[in-house]
């Protein structure tokens, strides 16, 4: 057999690194920025493109898909031509990866902050950015599953099926839950409206932390705690069972992000019971990864390469142990809306993808420039400084979460609600928020840690970018030998272990998905509820494009201390021409789903909602929500109105015949009526300003049923 | 299950792991990490186990079997005990026909707890008027113009009823008639109290009050 010599390619490695910690860097001061708003809300500067609303989704993208995704190339490109013997698949597609996926993270910043946006979470960049990220996701998954095909290694190994895996799902999920039809070259609405966007959405959401926060990362942590201590892994036999269980059961669970929302009870139930059998599945690969340092725990003791490991493993099992708790009706009753969840996502977010990615680079990067470290002093104190972080954020959130959901639900002994003002709550959290922000602050310095101390390595060292190395080629062998395992025969047939990963990952989908989308029965139609008017309409894309749900959410369970705060809970049929939904899942404010509501909690006048959004510290000295003045002075966009109208009608919202042309004229009386109430409360203001069809749409919100509440059918 | 392969194509002892004295798989090994040929841990499988046995019964429990409530009879029970505990609870109703302010510091302090967190939003903190009207000045809407008087009978009936045209809520559900009557006190004592940023009187202006 001939040995063959061949050459890593470790400059797309270095590229994606850097970019790594580029957007690292970004995108945690991003999160810190919004942490401060929180407290102080004047750092919402008062100008369109810094407010909380399209600034969290500019920090969400920025950590998941910008240092994440990163972090998982840099891994993928480093470990993928090593474990398969071979060099990857095409330079030109690996730096059409490279340069198309930063171009669409840059592409994404200036999207989100103009304020163009699905208005659904993870998934908030507009139709033209979706196609460019599904082409380049192509063409990543080509390089790999090309690679794969000319590899010198008979099986391809456990973090490869996890890579596999990744690609895969990721493509559907991305396709599934962008189906969108454009009214303009950057907006569009969703064809799924209501519960069944919900549906999508959370079974697309869940899965975006499954298949691109935790299936690569498993297959990272699969290739470097081996290499970096030295070991063999922990069981083979157990890589098998938990990876095959972790896809197929994972694609089920996302419901439980709707749970006592008004999704039907099934859908809840099985959201409930896979997150709760994903506990075995998500802990096999804990168990793998740290049992696979046994016999080297002193060693672990001193390397912040193997430290930084063995915590993100730890708060793998961690979170994933609290997710299915989580999932449960009761705790979730609890845990939904507050800022328990955003604890949660934290301890995966810089617990484990964070600590993951830093102990990756703190390894590979000295190894491509031949050197040391510059310094593990700095590294060690890096680590302090990101657990340190880790607690002072996460620890005060959940007490936050405590206290909120707490002071939700009280009632006084007469049976009305002992916090009756949602502002005394958000203001008793105060502290819990100071406390946030410092812990990001010193995970954010620690980050500065790194990039300081990668660059004095990078200086001391000389980068190999042609690595070279040589094997033998692959020899073809047919069908499954004698005493051949079914799944060691799969491992060296990986166009079959693809398909059948889609198989496993497709039933779940459609099972949940499907029966929603047919059975009519699923969401009972209420007669009264109506198409918006033009302007409502209008009002709802602003809505969308400042990103309110960000921090409002529109979805009232059937609890008692809802009832009793916003009246009554919501019903699926509310919601059927709703594209997309608009539940959210924080309540940083007050449910809005009855706002317009006029025998209910919470109705307040035009020239409330006016002096509120133009500046709501006004009417509350304590209030947390930005200012939103330039409503008043931007004009709306009656131009869209046929378009809109038009697209609506095509996604099956009964407008009369030809109303597109009648729209506006509709769109301006409404208008003109609120600009004559307002003016009769003192407040002059033109009928064609944009703060008038937001007031239109917070005064429609949940009055279709109030006018009928038991007309449901 | 699936590495026989390899325990029969390397033939002889298989090789085993000096620190832990586990062994190793023949064959497996990728740019150097091996795997070794460990069972699953029982505990975890039973621990599997338990979930899906846990799974099952959930779904049978709440989908099928009805053993647990659905979600809207959990709330119908939920309301239900809401009533009766508003029925058992001290008694908080009020006289309406003899009516007159509270002046003892405990209503007044329940008083201005209330203001502070419900009313404040349109009134103002200190009473001044933002979209609600200035409850400090002379000025009223809904006083008894017959009489040239506002009492806090009329108020009563506006904070019960509200003006919902105008803005003004109900406040029937979410405040009990004490509770009521002792917001009400204490926005009285607000009269003549002349706090900065106040909004322009509204209705006319009466000289008997209280
Ligand atoms: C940073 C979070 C945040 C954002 C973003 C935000 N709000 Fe708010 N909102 C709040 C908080 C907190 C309150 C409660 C205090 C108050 O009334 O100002 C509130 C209150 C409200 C209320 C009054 C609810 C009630 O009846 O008591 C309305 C209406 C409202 N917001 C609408 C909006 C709209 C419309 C947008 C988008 C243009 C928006 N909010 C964006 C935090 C936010
Ligand atoms: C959403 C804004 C809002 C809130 C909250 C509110 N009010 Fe009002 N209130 C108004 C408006 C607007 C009016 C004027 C009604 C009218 O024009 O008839 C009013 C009128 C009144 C009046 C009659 C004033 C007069 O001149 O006759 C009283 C008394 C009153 N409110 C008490 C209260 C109390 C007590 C609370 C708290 C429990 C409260 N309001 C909360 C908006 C509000």
């Amino acid at each position: 057999m001939e040995l063959q010599k061949f050459y890593y390619d470790n400059k797309i490695v270095r590229m994606f690194a850097y970019a790594t910690m580029l957007w690292g860097v970004v995108g945690m001061l991003v999160g810190l920025l919004i942490a401060c708003q929180i407290i102080f809300p004047m750092l919402n500067f008062g100008l369109e493109f810094t407010t909380f609303g399209r600034v969290r989704p500019l920090h969400t993208n920025a950590v998941i898909f910008a240092f994440v995704g990163n972090g998982i190339f840099t891994g993928v490109y480093y470990s993928l031509q090593r474990l398969l013997k071979a060099r990857m698949f095409s330079d030109v597609l690996s730096r059409i990866h490279f340069w198309g996926w930063q171009l669409i993270i840059v592409l994404a910043a200036v999207t989100l902050l103009a304020g163009f946006t699905t208005g659904k979470e993870y998934a908030e960049l507009e139709w033209p950015i979706d196609i460019l990220i599904a082409g380049i996701w192509v063409v990543f998954g080509w390089n790999m599953m090309g690679t794969i095909l000319k590899r010198r290694v008979k099986h391809i190994y456990v973090a490869i099926w996890f890579y596999i895996a990744t690609f895969v799902t990721v493509a559907v999920l991305h396709i599934v839950n962008s189906l969108e039809i454009p009214w303009s070259i950057m907006k569009s609405y969703p064809i799924f409206a209501g519960v069944q966007d919900a549906l999508v959405q959370w079974w697309y959401g869940h899965n975006a932390v499954a298949f691109f926060l935790t299936t690569p990362y498993l297959g990272l942590m699969y290739y470097f705690i081996p290499k970096a201590a030295n070991r063999p892994v922990y069981s083979y036999k157990l890589s098998i069972i938990h990876f095959w269980a972790l896809i197929f059961l994972y694609i089920w669970a996302g419901p439980h992000h709707l749970l006592y929302t008004s999704l039907p009870d099934w859908a809840q139930a099985l959201g409930t019971v896979f997150s709760v059998m994903l506990i075995a599945p998500s802990w096999g690969g804990m168990i793998n990864g740290l049992l696979t340092l046994r016999g080297v725990w002193d060693k672990v003791r001193e390397e912040p390469v193997l430290k930084f490991f063995v915590v993100a493993v730890t708060a793998y099992g961690m979170s994933t142990f609290e997710g299915p708790m989580l999932s449960l009706k009761n705790i979730n009753a609890i845990s939904h809306y507050t800022n328990w969840t955003v604890g949660h996502a934290h301890i995966g977010a810089l617990g484990w993808n964070g600590f993951l990615t830093f102990g990756m680079l703190y390894w590979l990067l000295p190894r491509m420039f031949k050197t040391k470290l510059f310094s593990n002093k700095l590294a060690n104190v890096h680590f302090w400084l990101g657990t340190l972080g880790i607690l002072f954020y996460s620890i005060p959130l959940y007490w936050a979460g405590w206290t909120e959901a707490s002071m939700w639900k009280q009632f006084t002994a007469e049976g009305v609600l002992k916090y009756p003002n949602f502002l005394e709550i958000v203001t008793q959290i105060m502290p819990m928020h100071y406390m946030r922000a410092f812990g990001g602050l010193l995970y954010f310095s620690g980050m500065l840690l790194l990039v300081y101390n990668i660059m004095k390595t990078v200086k001391t060292g000389s980068f190999v970018a042609e690595e070279p190395a040589e094997a033998q080629a692959l020899q073809k062998e047919g069908g499954r030998l004698v005493g051949e395992g079914w799944h060691r025969f799969l491992e060296r047939k990986p166009i079959r272990f693809m398909i059948l990963a889609i198989v496993a990952i497709l039933i779940g989908g459609l099972v949940e998905i499907v029966p929603t989308y047919l059975i009519k029965s699923n969401i009972p139609t209420i007669s009264s509820v109506k198409p918006y008017t033009p302007l409502e309409l209008q009002g709802r894309d602003i809505y969308i494009k400042e990103g309110c749900y960000n921090c409002h959410s529109q979805m009232i369970r059937p609890f008692r201390s809802e009832t009793e705060r916003y009246g009554e809970y919501s019903k699926p049929g509310e919601f059927v021409y709703d594209h997309p939904f608009q539940f959210a899942s924080k309540r940083t404010g007050p449910d809005l789903a009855r706002e317009g509501v006029k025998t209910g909690k919470l109705y307040k006048p035009d020239a409330w909602h006016y002096n509120h959004l133009m500046n709501p510290q006004s009417m509350n000295v304590q209030s947390i929500m930005p200012k939103y003045p330039w409503l008043a002075s931007k004009e709306i966009d009656i131009a869209s109105t046929p378009k809109k109208i038009r697209v609506m009608q095509y996604l099956g919202v009964p407008y009369p015949e030809g109303y597109d042309q009648k729209a506006n004229d509709d769109l301006k009386a409404q208008a003109e009526g609120i600009a004559a109430g307002l003016k009769a409360s003192g407040i002059d203001i033109a009928a064609n300003k944009q703060i008038i069809a937001l007031i239109a749409y917070l005064q429609r919100l949940g009055t279709d049923i109030s006018a009928s509440p038991t007309a449901q059918k | 299950m699936s590495n026989t392969d390899e325990k029969n194509m390397n033939h002889g002892e298989p090789e085993i792991d000096e620190l832990t004295k586990d062994r190793f798989l023949g064959g497996h090994e990728y740019d150097g990490i091996r795997e070794l040929d460990n069972k699953l841990p029982s505990w975890w499988v039973w621990l599997f186990i338990v979930t899906v046995v846990f799974s099952a019964v959930y779904l049978v429990g709440y989908l099928v079997a009805g053993w647990w409530p659905s979600q809207s009879k959990e709330y119908d029970q939920e309301m239900a005990q809401l009533v009766e505990m508003r029925k058992s609870a001290p008694d908080v109703s009020v006289d309406t026909a003899t009516m007159i302010p509270l002046t003892d510091v405990a209503s007044l302090e329940a008083g201005h707890e209330t203001f502070k967190k419900i009313c404040s939003t349109c009134h103002g903190q200190n009473g001044e008027g933002l979209v609600g009207p200035n409850m400090t000045d002379m000025y009223w809407i809904h006083g008894d113009s017959l009489n040239n008087r506002v009492t806090i009978k009329d108020l009563f009936k506006v904070v019960t009823n509200g003006v919902i045209e105008k803005g003004m809520l109900p406040y029937k559900d979410q405040l009990s008639p004490l509770a009521r009557q002792q917001v009400l006190s204490y926005i009285i004592t607000l009269q003549g109290t002349n706090p900065p940023k106040q909004k322009a009187p509204q209705g006319r202006k009466y000289d008997k009050f209280g």
